[in-house]
């Protein structure tokens, strides 16, 4: 009974310490340092390999029931502890448009960019399902992504200046700038052109977002992947997802060519390119 | 349509997809700017490279490739004609890569020749994947600026080639089943004294080596070689062996030795080209003009296949 009582007791310490330092990551921290992972020549932590994330964050970030084709989910937004991703008010009326326009599977009529094959952003490519292969130098961290053979390199050393000015490059996937903090690798990305969702649901941010991802190896086969997002001009405060990837051990990555699955469909994607950033 | 408009068109296309691929945020409403990880064009070519010494080497006495390559000599015409062609129409002359058999010219078989020649023609131009910005194939990735690493895991080599990275398992020996067929293959290498062999099978001949409509089977096996020469010197070599389409193996190379370039210092780029590609629409165009508005009788493409098929 007394060991109960105490399980019950750490688990309500827990959350109440979740809840109260709010990003989650510092809470997370010991979790993530109990394992030591192996460590490249670099000195660096090792995350080297095949990753994928077998879950449904792809569908709906956020709690969600079941709809057709798209199984109900629990959401990956540990903080705010509601679980619900903060939107200011005409933000949320915007979110329920881009869901509206996900109905018709036509790439030319759906509003979800990814249904064109558009670059997805990030964090949404890291959990679309398709796995990517983590390839470490000592200054290069490189995502190499099965999904149209996407790739995003991040330097990892202090030698790469400051991201550029957003007058200058906006990006899809941001523009990335990478450290490790003790185990974890922290990847710090802006410049983003505000155009990418971050599920099928219709969740997206605008052109002033800021994405901070840690990637913790909690074993040798897990890597917790978190990411906390900022835009004063759609939030009304940070929040930060949370999932665990797979290793995947049969094989290295394959290859994904998007536009050519629309070829094959006898999908012609010579639609005018028109975008339109969000209108808030 | 005339040669002439087909290469004007060609040539247009690539010249969109080289801009669209080296300009982060290209057709997005982006301002320019940063220049792209991606290319290695122009900017002080050979400037910040030590003079040429003897070959670096790895730990394990292996030669250590690493860093950014280009074999181009600073043209792309390449990517259009693979072989001996004259200059005009937009594109400059240039000398057959191949260098087996001895005549530069490829032993296709008769039914592949004609079948070659029928992807060349610019009716036809709206077929080749790359106007699609889908996957680059390897003969044409050798066109144009590459990074070379040695992954910390001592078992992946990488090139970052136009929007492509391709990993070298170095450990395995055996390729994937017959099954798994990918557009650029399955890569596996090994060292043959100071010479990395990059050898690849499983592919899906979805795709084509040039603008100018060269292709391979399923079937082919093909044997990259790269050995350096020096610090600053990579020969590379690509022998392609496939029964169903050619007389005979033959071996092409790149239109210069690949040169050492300065090291990549720049990320900020973006491999947008789908994003932008405003200019499908006008190869699309033809593409209607020569097979019927729509194309829906022959869209997607539909190869002539090798006699008896492939696997």
């Amino acid at each position: 009974m007394r060991t109960r009582d105490l399980r019950v007791l750490i688990v309500l310490v827990a959350v109440g310490a979740a809840a109260l330092f709010g990003t989650a990551p510092a809470a997370q921290a010991p979790a993530g340092q109990a394992y030591a992972p192996p460590r490249t020549a670099a000195g660096h932590p090792d995350l080297q390999g095949v990753w994928r994330a077998w879950n449904l964050a792809k569908y709906d970030l956020e709690a969600h029931g079941a709809k057709p084709g798209v199984p109900a989910g629990l959401g990956f937004v540990v903080d705010p502890a509601d679980g619900r991703i903060p939107y200011q008010p005409a933000a949320l009326k915007r979110r329920a448009e881009n869901s509206a326009g996900t109905k018709d599977p036509d790439p030319w009529k759906n509003a979800d960019p990814l249904v064109k094959c558009y670059l997805p952003g990030v964090p949404r490519i890291t959990y679309m399902g398709w796995p990517f292969q983590i390839i470490q130098t000592a200054d290069v961290v490189t995502f190499n992504y099965e999904w149209s053979h996407k790739k995003r390199q991040v330097p990892v050393t202090a030698k790469v200046p400051p991201p550029p000015s957003p007058e200058d490059v906006l990006n899809w996937n941001g523009v990335p700038r990478g450290r490790f903090e003790g185990n974890t690798l922290v990847v710090d990305n802006t410049n983003f052109n505000g155009y990418a969702w971050f599920d099928m649901a219709g969740n997206f941010s605008s052109a002033a977002l800021k994405v901070t991802e840690r990637y913790t190896l909690l074993g040798p086969d897990t890597l917790q992947y978190e990411a906390t997002m900022t835009d004063p001009k759609v939030f009304t405060r940070p929040w930060t997802i949370r999932m665990p990837l797979q290793r995947q051990k049969d094989v290295g990555i394959l290859d994904y060519e998007c536009t050519a699955m629309l070829d094959e469909l006898g999908i012609h994607h010579t639609w005018p390119r028109e975008f339109e950033p969000p209108d808030l | 349509m005339s040669t002439r408009v087909r290469f004007l068109l060609s040539t247009a296309a690539l010249l969109c997809l080289v801009a669209l691929m080296t300009v982060p945020a290209a057709g997005q409403g982006g301002r320019g700017g940063g220049a792209g990880a991606e290319g290695g064009r122009g900017g002080g070519r050979g400037a910040g490279v030590p003079p040429a010494g003897p070959i670096p080497r790895r730990a394990d006495g292996k030669p250590d490739l690493t860093g950014r390559w280009d074999g181009s000599g600073g043209v792309l015409h390449n990517t259009v004609i693979l072989e001996d062609h004259p200059g005009g129409f937009g594109i400059q002359s240039g000398k057959s890569l191949i260098v087996d058999p001895a005549d530069g010219v490829i032993p296709y078989q008769p039914w592949a020749l004609a079948e070659r020649n029928r992807r060349r023609d610019d009716a036809n131009g709206y077929e080749d994947q790359v106007g699609h910005c889908e996957i680059y194939e390897i003969a044409r990735l050798a066109s144009f600026a590459f990074d070379i690493a040695h992954a910390s895991d001592g078992n992946g080599i990488i090139h970052h080639t136009q929007h492509i990275t391709r990993v070298i398992d170095m450990n395995r020996r055996q390729h994937l089943p017959d099954g798994i067929r990918l557009w650029n293959g399955d890569t596996i290498g090994r060292w043959e004294g100071d010479t990395l062999v990059v050898d690849t099978t499983n592919l899906n001949a979805k795709g084509r080596m040039a603008l100018g409509g060269d292709f391979y089977s399923a079937d082919a096996h093909l044997v990259e070689r790269f050995t350096m020469k020096d610090s600053n010197t990579i020969s590379w070599t690509l022998t392609i062996t496939d029964p169903k389409v050619f007389t005979r193996p033959w071996t092409m190379t790149s239109a210069v030795p690949m040169a050492r370039r300065p090291p990549a210092d720049n990320f900020d780029g973006e491999d947008t080209c789908h994003e932008g590609n405003v200019d499908l629409v006008h190869l699309k165009n033809v593409y209607d003009q020569a097979h019927g508005k729509g194309g829906a009788a022959t869209w997607p493409p539909q190869y002539v296949q090798p006699p008896g098929g492939t696997r």
